[in-house]
């Protein structure tokens, strides 16, 4: 690095550390989606016109996700002389008392956990807060909360401590300085082996080796190449990515210019998702940043690498998230696949060498240049390694993001991460790699989870979407969910996706309304079949794949709707009728009020009936009724 | 040149010769229904599968969209492909169980109408012949696909009346189960256009595009040859004496 | 076409070049300009950037977020995601869509107040079931909630 950039860096790390680590007090508000959905913005708002009311001299701050979605809106508070704490289900009211304690330097209680030193992954050092004030003995500190204890944030380093929307932050934590010495150390080919030999496989989905894509690109000849950021998160249930593009955009840029110097790229594009607005105001926001302070342009860091970036939106179509389809998109066309071979890396957008790398994949390369391959390789698993980011969602108590190294079973992500299922029921499945995955049984659960293990329990990694399953989930009507989701996705170009997806989901449907035969059941599988050997693109071949699982796992349950015409379940309302437990029922008449159809009669603290000829089965009384008397 | 084994053959051909143009040339035949020599290749009907032996076993493929490399080995009639076949014949049956097309290929595959699924009744299969044909070969784009999964269809813009088609009725030649239709109205007769208005002979219109022409008759033997607009269009591309369409192809020579 | 719309959409075309490259985020902007993509916006941008209106139809049909029909004031998304659809988001989308008197499943008040969408995930499945009114994302919902915020947004119509 040239003595004038390695300076422009330094000064900007110094400027991050001072609000990373203040001298005065600092309340930071988890300001993602999710948290603003939870109310956060009411919560900002309330803690600063409370700082400015009590003249308070404190760092009021926006910050991502730090995963624990179930207990939003979040607040972490640094008090000078004591400890970072965070605080959960934050109402307006709960943040003006906090803000109140902080004035008086005090520590208000119900804090869920401490952290007394704030680990700098890539710099490999960790800062302390000076925690020698007392008062914070019984809170827990974060590594030792069972959401926190087995997990290790590589890609989610940042997320939820540093400000988003403030470059210096992210180069106070190491930033930048990977790809800094990757551009005064390395060679393209040396960070594409450095990749390589780390072991990252590709985190949106089918896991190819990254750094051998980098090198397939690398070695093709043309005037120009492209790298575009995977940024379509279209899998139901997934959305780590969106946390990071949220919480720490940079760290997806810094990995986009050394994925693009890998491949001698000159040009890159985020091709996000235009459900994900927030997401896209702050990408906008940071590519300002690095174009600012020469980040991005010609000659990077003094170097003669010259690289660009820019935003492409998506107008919603969950085949883009296909390589093919996604550089159609880009191309201002429908997002239709088209045959590979030729691959991206020899021939892509506009016809010419592309590489095409997920968020979280992209995420994660900086560390990786920064700590080495050796570094990454010795966590996870023989075949996959390095940490994987989940979205643990469903029927969990503790729902949220979590990182943990590639290998741990999905009893320690559900039960001991996710603290189990709610309402003491049953644990039934989970579903794991969206629309092209399947759902993996109790039987399962010690799976350790990674990219073999999870393709032989006949499902995928996918994504990293781990939607939990309870007793009252009806796997048919699941596997109906999953057909219905991709028959509206299909492109239409091919025929087995386009008709064969449709009439599969039509035998779904009847076997939900009592309709269908057992000869259907051999049907499905032969129709599987086919279409996993015949269809254009993955979209369409990995389409069977949510009925096959649950064919496998869960033959019981289709059984039951075809032979009894019963949902085990109690969900496909052609088979259930709405009844209230007489012994249970309270009288409360909740039910009766909530019916939109006026088909639940009864006396106050008598037991209700519900008149099935009446009853449309919406399900409002069964919402309402606090004492689950309501049966089906 | 390149040399590939298609059934056992080898076969010597130029580079970037499909699979399907290689197994023409030696006369195997590969059935296909959305490919049109004339067009780009498309891919999306997959009753062209084969199986090309890969480094991990053996994948289907579409012939008409891969290229071949050197030393390719190809099968064109295995259990697997027929299989395949036969599938894509069952699910496009049900679509269009009407077609001709598809009935002569059921016959030849061995391939009974399947009770299982109610049938459609759409003769549109959405094999993009019309669509490419008016793009590539007309040079108009006046049709399109519209909507996407099951609902896709070649269509108009808006399912409205055609702005762009000039009534040559190309999209009417390549589309092989007939879903297409173009009426010439004869001199004294009235047709009526779909969602449109009715039109007196000598008139051509095309149902799918909702459009209707007026035709244009020759100045010598009085005979309509073709729609007006046709010609205004194909006059404002082509630089011709203005006089040029008076008359009819047979009538200038 | 109004001449007030004309104008606006001669803006939004002096930031394109001719050709199909940009021709989404295009459609994008003449979408947030008028709510919908007006069939006479498509064709002038056609005539102006030398791209068949055909070809503005397809990606229009094709891409979810494109509307090609005027839409309500009011907006409202029930996420369909998975996280969703296990904790029973059908039975809100049928909530509203009786409480709107719609025919279909999806679609816009007779009133012009409402259209209802049925979107596929919105990324917040952590507050499972989510629906979304024009921008604001509401969590953790229930057929009560959901009703109570209809209401709200009716009663700031009177």
């Amino acid at each position: 690095m040239k003595g004038s950039t390695s300076k422009r860096l330094a000064k900007l790390q110094k400027e991050g550390l001072t609000t990373l680590f203040p001298e005065s007090t600092k309340i930071m508000v988890g300001s993602a989606s999710c948290g603003i959905a939870a109310g956060a913005d009411a919560v900002l708002q309330a803690i600063t016109a409370e700082v400015k009311k009590k003249k308070m001299d404190a760092v009021v701050q926006k910050v991502g996700c730090i995963g624990l979605c179930y207990l939003e809106p979040l607040v972490d508070i640094i008090i000078p002389g004591r400890p970072r704490l965070t605080y959960g289900n934050v109402t307006p009211e709960k943040a003006k008392e906090l803000v109140a304690a902080a004035k008086k330097g005090k520590v208000l209680e119900g804090a869920l956990g401490k952290i007394t030193a704030e680990p700098f992954l890539i710099e490999g050092t960790a800062r302390d807060y000076n925690g020698t004030a007392g008062g914070v003995d019984d809170v827990p500190l974060y590594a030792e909360l069972p959401f926190y204890r087995k997990q290790n944030r590589i890609a989610l380093r940042n997320c939820g401590f540093i400000d988003p929307e403030n470059i210096t932050e992210y180069i106070a934590k190491g930033g930048y300085q990977s790809l800094a010495s990757v551009l005064e150390k390395s060679s393209p080919g040396r960070i594409a082996s450095d990749v390589e030999r780390a072991g990252l496989r590709g985190r949106g989905g089918a896991g190819f080796p990254t750094g051998r894509k980098w090198k397939i690109c690398l070695s093709a000849r043309s005037d120009e190449k492209y790298l575009i950021c995977n940024a379509d998160e279209g899998d139901p249930g997934a959305y780590m990515d969106r946390s990071i593009l949220e919480g720490d955009p940079h760290a997806v840029i810094e990995g986009m210019l050394i994925g693009g110097y890998a491949i001698g790229a000159t040009r890159g594009f985020i091709y996000v998702r235009d459900e994900y607005p927030l997401a896209i105001e702050r990408l906008e926001k940071a590519l300002e940043q690095v174009r600012e302070h020469g980040l991005v342009g010609e000659k990077i860091l003094g170097s003669s690498f010259n690289f660009d970036i820019t935003i492409s939106r998506g107008a919603g179509a969950f085949v883009c998230g296909e390589e093919t389809a996604l550089i159609k998109s880009i191309e201002g066309d429908c997002g239709e696949p088209r045959q590979r071979p030729p691959f991206p890396a020899e021939s892509g957008l506009w016809g010419k060498p592309t590489i095409i790398n997920n968020v979280e994949t992209l995420a994660t390369v900086p560390v990786i240049a920064a700590k080495g391959a050796k570094w990454f390789s010795s966590i996870g698993t023989d075949g996959s390694k390095g940490s994987k980011v989940f979205s643990l969602v469903g029927n969990v108590n503790n729902i949220g993001l979590v990182e943990v190294p590639m290998g741990t079973t999905l009893r320690d992500i559900i039960f001991d991460i996710g603290g189990g299922i709610p309402n003491n029921r049953a644990f039934k499945a989970v579903q794991t790699g969206g629309p092209s995955g399947g759902c993996i049984p109790e039987s399962l659960i010690d799976l350790p989870v990674d990219y073999d293990a999870l393709t032989k329990s006949g499902s995928i990694m996918g994504s990293g979407g781990l939607i939990v399953m309870d007793e009252k989930t009806c796997m048919v009507d699941v596997a109906k969910y999953f057909l219905e989701f991709l028959e509206s996705e299909s492109c239409g170009k091919c025929t087995p996706c386009r008709v064969g997806v449709k009439r599969m989901r039509e035998i779904l449907t009847d076997i939900c309304e009592g309709k269908a035969e057992l000869e259907d059941l051999t049907r499905l599988e032969d129709m599987a079949g086919l279409i996993n050997d015949s269809a254009l693109c993955a979209l369409g071949r990995t389409a069977p794949n949510p009925v096959l699982s649950t064919l496998k796992y869960f033959k019981d349950e289709y059984l039951a709707h075809i032979l009894l015409k019963k949902c085990p379940a109690g969900v496909c309302k052609d088979l259930i009728t709405f009844s209230v437990d007489k012994k249970t029922c309270i009288g409360c008449g909740a039910c009766k009020k909530a019916c939109p159809a006026d088909a639940v009669t009864g006396e106050k603290k008598k037991a209700h009936k519900i008149n099935t000829k009446k009853c449309i089965k919406c399900g409002a009384c069964r919402e309402v009724c606090p004492v689950s008397a309501v049966l089906t | 040149m390149i040399t590939i084994t298609i059934d056992g053959k080898a076969v010597t051909v130029p580079e970037g010769t499909t699979i399907l143009e290689a197994a023409q040339q030696t006369g195997i035949w590969i059935p296909t229904l959305c490919h049109h020599e004339s067009l780009t290749p498309y891919g999306g009907c997959r009753l062209c599968a084969v199986e090309v032996a890969g480094d991990n076993g053996t994948q289907i493929v579409s012939a008409c969209t891969f290229a071949a490399v050197n030393g390719l080995v190809v099968e064109t009639a295995t259990e697997r492909v027929l299989n395949i076949r036969k599938f894509i014949i069952e699910l496009l049956l049900a679509e269009a169980p009407q077609a001709k097309v598809l009935q002569d290929m059921a016959q030849a595959l061995g391939v009974v109408q399947p009770q299982r699924f109610t049938p459609r009744n759409e003769l549109c299969i959405a094999c993009g012949q019309c669509v490419r044909a008016c793009r590539e070969i007309v040079g108009v784009s006046a049709v399109d696909f519209a909507n996407r999964g099951y609902e896709r269809i070649a269509a108009a813009p808006f399912f409205q009346r055609s702005e762009d088609c000039i009534g040559c009725g190309t999209c009417v030649a390549v589309c092989p189960t007939g879903a297409i239709t173009m009426r010439d109205i004869a001199e004294g007769e009235k047709a009526t256009v779909p969602d449109g208005e009715t039109l007196e002979g000598p008139a051509r219109i095309m149902d799918n595009w909702k459009v209707g022409f007026k035709m244009k008759r020759c100045t010598k033997c009085g005979e309509p040859f073709a729609p007006e607009f046709q010609l205004e269009q194909i006059s404002k591309k082509v630089s011709l004496p203005d006089d040029f369409f008076d008359v009819c192809r047979q009538c200038r020579m | 076409m109004k001449s007030s719309s004309k104008a606006s959409i001669a803006a939004i075309l002096k930031q394109y070049d001719s050709g199909q490259d940009s021709l989404i985020s295009l459609m994008q902007d003449i979408q947030s300009a008028f709510g919908y993509l007006p069939k006479e916006a498509l064709q002038q941008a056609g005539r102006e950037l030398d791209i068949p209106l055909s070809k503005f139809f397809a990606v229009a049909s094709f891409y979810n977020s494109f509307n090609l029909e005027p839409q309500g004031k009011h907006t409202i998304s029930v996420c369909e995601g998975t996280a969703c659809h296990v904790k029973n988001a059908d039975n809100l989308a049928q909530m509203v869509a009786r409480e709107l008197e719609l025919n279909g499943d999806e679609g816009t008040s007779t009133d012009r107040q409402f259209t209802l969408k049925k979107v596929r995930c919105l990324g917040c499945c952590s507050m499972a079931p989510v629906v979304k009114v024009n921008d604001d994302i509401h969590g953790s919902m229930t057929q009560t909630k959901t009703a109570t915020i209809l209401n709200q947004y009716r009663k700031d119509k009177k």
